[in-house]
């Protein structure tokens, strides 16, 4: 489900819609209402391609899971097959991971041994931090750049940061994480070293899972610098190619918006280039920018593995990568259903902002 | 067109400021951290250990633990009735025994033990909590059961404790000191589930909090980022643990380098050959060949591969391997292993006895095979690596020695999850694969022989080789260290004459240590005793 379609069906619905109605029949709310159901059957769906996938993988879980001389031992092999329900048919092992995510629970992992929300409960906090550090940093130096850009087009500073960005999108990640722990860790000892806080300090009380808030909400000041420094580099250098993608969109939405006749008109009235920008350029600019930038985070989000396992974050790209390497198909499954949903309540949240930010789209 | 402002730009140049006061803001925590760690030499490192390992890690309940991770947090935390000291492991030496003894047929060993050991809730350690440990780990079906297969356990008397077994058992002084079966203070296990049967409960306790009487206990434990170990406050032992805290952080190698180059961590476990190389500075690095064995494997089951069934093909093969290349690769510290049992352990074959390159001999031996330019494939886990070594360079070098001799070697690499299915059922054509020790005796290689679960995965059924069949079993009940030794040279002469398998390397176990770490061992079971470093 692609943005720009669902953006059509709240135009959709906004179009239908009869004045003078109550809320309970806003538009808004049948939208809402008609995205959530669509989620929860995408839900289902990610569950079945997550299952039939994970089980074509050629290669068995016990192979994965036990030591070579307990696969030799029969009554061993059988009693971890049953322990993970992999004695029942495959069609009742689906239908069981249905029931259980109905009720809440996504399973035992093979791995941790631990129940599957467990396990989320942990690594999904510590990536989310991450992912959202990045894309805030993404957003204030993607769009400022790119705004700066259109402006001095053809310029120096458009040519440089026209460099700047392709070298964001060029470079790989997990090179990029390489040279950035090595350089500042390492070489110039101006970042503290892998995880998420010192490793002699204990973690914050549990709140929100995420450490920066966790610590602040605490009073512990000491994490506190300790989690934000520990983020710094990550973050950065996953954000670089998300501010590389949001200049470039950015740029181009800006001049975009730049030579259409309303923002001549502005000038002539002789409003302050300062309230043309941000009153009449930026605002309209944003909807191509909020698009880019829901699908960024959601790839930011899924996309975390090499960074994180660099950097020793304990998120869910790990757990991700771990977990499809010992098949421990619980995990797969949970993780599938996480990166799904992320996607999913992006998409929602950008469509819902289309209507904030352009008026147009509600009124027509 | 531009519009005549300058604000936006003004605000954008805001960013590089945010930016540098967040780099300040990290500097800051970093120069914490460096100060944490710098200490890490002197004063605060005295309390708080920081080991960086790629953790190969599921759980904390020593009956089910059978991964290097677990087995280091296991040793640890738990102890067992028999114990090796330092890294010698060709002579199990009392633990929470004071003393044991095998009867003259090795079917009885008969433990006393100690009146003095504590668990560290205070409680003593008695017979009733080694009989119920025991008798769990054996009767749990879990990955590390087989250790006490068919073994009873049973107490007469408060310190008196027998393990019988049907057959003759002399490897099992060398099976106890297993972390696997590490003595639990059984009334706090019950207490949270445990059971001695398939039904146990406890391993969610027991990966939240220890119920041993080591010199460490587990603060928390998590199973893909960080274990954290606190001392026992009311451990028995005379040599009491130096560190308040340990530290074990599931790093990857190439990061580990630089966090204890920097000094964020005062212990690497994972660095390969190469990565050590460049380390310089005020760290020890260790270098030990590891008990882990890479062989090849040439099937011997005709219908799986007529070429590799062919004793001539396996002996072109065994000369035409370049072992000197192969430990170039694996780098220094590493070994090439005459036979299938490390170069540590009992009955290990001399250095003199390694086989030799002998391209001339090994396109003879070809020729003797009537095999004409033969084509087989080798299949190999791609992801794997052993010791930090991967097994694709070991692949790609034995496919060039190969060539040289007139065999084409295809590679066939696969995930270990999809390599690991037809290594198991015996359908390879030639493997590359290593075996690490279950425990450290040599009855561990009988598995090698025909009809034996490694033999088996070589196609290599049992009554393919009486003779060395033989052998085998008259080294698995041979009672005496000398006798038991001779029986397995004997048994591994044998096995290298057949051919089937070809022991290639024992990689070198590297472990990076700070300058300030004292007392480091590598264990071929356990890696590390944390309790050894001060």
């Amino acid at each position: 489900m692609s943005p720009t379609s669902s953006s059509e069906d709240l135009k959709g619905d906004t179009a239908r819609r009869k004045p003078g109605r109550s809320g309970s029949r806003s538009p808004l709310i049948r939208f809402l209402a008609r995205r959530v159901l669509t989620a929860l059957l995408l839900a289902v769906g990610i569950t079945l391609v997550t299952f039939v996938l994970t089980n074509l993988v050629p290669g068995d879980p016990v192979s994965a899971n036990l030591g070579q001389r307990a696969l030799g031992d029969p009554a061993i092999v059988a009693q971890w097959r049953a322990e993970h329900g992999l004695d029942k048919p495959l069609p009742q092992q689906y239908l069981m991971h249905l029931q259980g995510v109905v009720q809440g629970d996504l399973g035992t992992s093979q791995q941790s041994h631990r129940p599957v929300m467990d396990d989320l409960a942990e690594s999904v906090p510590a990536t989310l931090e991450l992912a959202g550090a990045a894309i805030l940093i993404s957003l204030v130096a993607g769009v400022a750049f790119g705004v700066v850009a259109a402006l001095r087009r053809d310029r120096l500073t458009d040519h440089l940061l026209r460099v700047l960005s392709l070298i964001g999108i060029s470079v790989p990640t997990f090179w990029l994480a390489l040279m950035a722990f090595y350089v500042f860790f390492y070489r110039l000892q101006v970042t503290p070293g892998s995880g998420r806080i010192d490793p002699t300090m204990s973690p914050p009380p549990q709140v929100t899972g995420l450490y920066t808030i966790d610590s602040a909400l605490a009073g512990q000041w000491d994490v506190f610098a300790s989690a934000v420094g520990h983020l710094v580099t990550p973050a950065l250098v996953l954000a670089l190619y998300t501010i590389g993608l949001l200049t470039r969109f950015t740029r181009s939405a800006v001049l975009e918006v730049l030579g259409q006749d309303y923002v001549r008109a502005a000038r002539a009235k002789g409003l302050p280039g300062r309230v043309i920008l941000f009153r009449y350029v930026l605002r309209s600019a944003l909807v191509p920018i909020i698009t880019v930038a829901g699908l960024a985070f959601g790839s930011l989000l899924s996309g975390t593995v090499l960074v994180e396992a660099i950097f020793a974050w304990p998120g869910v790209g790990q757990y991700a990568y771990k977990s499809a390497t010992t098949l421990d198909l619980p995990a797969v499954m949970g993780v599938g259903l996480v990166v799904g949903g992320v996607y999913l309540v992006i998409n929602l949240i950008v469509d819902v902002l289309y209507g904030v930010i352009d008026p147009r789209v509600r009124l027509q | 067109m531009a519009i005549r402002s300058r604000r936006p730009g003004a605000k954008a140049a805001l960013l590089p400021v945010l930016l540098t006061g967040t780099l300040a803001l990290a500097a800051c925590s970093s120069g914490g951290s460096s100060t944490t760690s710098q200490n890490g030499g002197t004063t605060t490192a005295a309390k708080t250990l920081v080991i960086d390992t790629s953790f190969d890690l599921k759980t904390a309940d020593p009956g089910r633990t059978y991964e290097p991770t677990g087995l280091i947090i296991g040793k640890a935390a738990y102890e067992t009735l028999l114990t090796f000291e330092g890294s010698d492991v060709t002579k199990p030496v009392p633990a929470l025994a004071e003393s044991f003894e095998l009867s003259a047929d090795g079917k009885v060993l008969t433990l006393k033990l100690r009146q003095d050991a504590t668990f560290a809730d205070g409680s003593p350690v008695t017979a009733d909590d080694v009989v119920f440990s025991l008798n769990r780990v054996r009767d749990m079906k879990g990955t590390p059961s087989f250790l006490l297969d068919g073994v009873e356990v049973a107490a007469s008397g408060a310190d008196t404790i027998t393990l019988t077994s049907k057959n003759a058992n002399p490897a099992l002084p060398y099976i106890l000191p297993n972390p696997a079966l590490g003595i639990l203070n059984s009334k706090l296990a019950k207490e949270h589930g445990a059971t001695a049967d398939t039904g146990d409960k406890a391993e969610q306790y027991l990966n939240s909090a220890s119920a041993g009487s080591g010199p460490y206990t587990i603060e928390s434990f998590n199973v893909s980022s960080q274990v954290v170990l606190k001392a026992n406050a009311k451990y028995w032992g005379a040599t009491k643990p130096v560190y308040d805290k340990v530290v074990l952080r599931n790093v990857e190698a190439a990061t580990q380098k630089l966090n204890i180059s920097r000094g964020d961590s005062q212990v690497a476990l994972n660095l390969s050959g190469d990565q050590v190389t460049g380390i310089t500075g005020d760290l020890q690095i260790k270098k030990t060949p590891a008990a882990n064995v890479i062989f090849l494997l040439a099937n011997q089951d005709p219908s799986v591969s007529k070429i590799t069934s062919n004793p001539k093909f396996a002996e072109a093969v065994r000369k035409g391997v370049d072992y000197a290349g192969l430990l170039e690769l694996a780098g220094e510290g590493s070994v090439q292993t005459p036979g299938i049992i490390p170069s540590m352990f009992l009955g290990s074959l001399p250095q003199d006895q390694a086989a030799k390159r002998d391209v001339e001999g090994a396109k003879a031996a070809l020729k003797e095979s009537g095999v004409a330019d033969p084509t087989v494939k080798l299949e190999y886990p791609s992801e794997l690596t052993v010791n930090g070594l991967s097994f694709q360079p070991l692949a790609e070098r034995i496919q060039a020695n190969l060539k040289e001799v007139g065999i084409t070697v295809e590679l066939a690499p696969a995930p270990i999850t999809t390599a690991l299915d037809n290594y198991r059922n015996g359908k390879e054509e030639l493997g590359l694969w290593y075996w690490g020790p279950d425990y450290p005796d040599p009855s561990d290689y009988l598995a090698f022989l025909p009809g034996k679960l490694v033999g088996l995965r070589a196609g290599w059924k049992a009554g393919a080789d009486k003779e060395l069949e033989a052998a085998g079993a008259k080294a698995a009940t041979t009672i005496g260290d000398e006798a038991r030794k001779q029986a397995y040279v004997d048994v591994q002469t044998r096995l290298n004459a057949a051919g089937t398998f070809i022991p290639l390397i024992q990689p070198s176990q590297n472990i990076v240590t700070a300058k300030s770490v004292t007392g480091l061992e590598f264990h071929p079971v356990w890696t590390i005793d944390v309790a050894d470093l001060k």
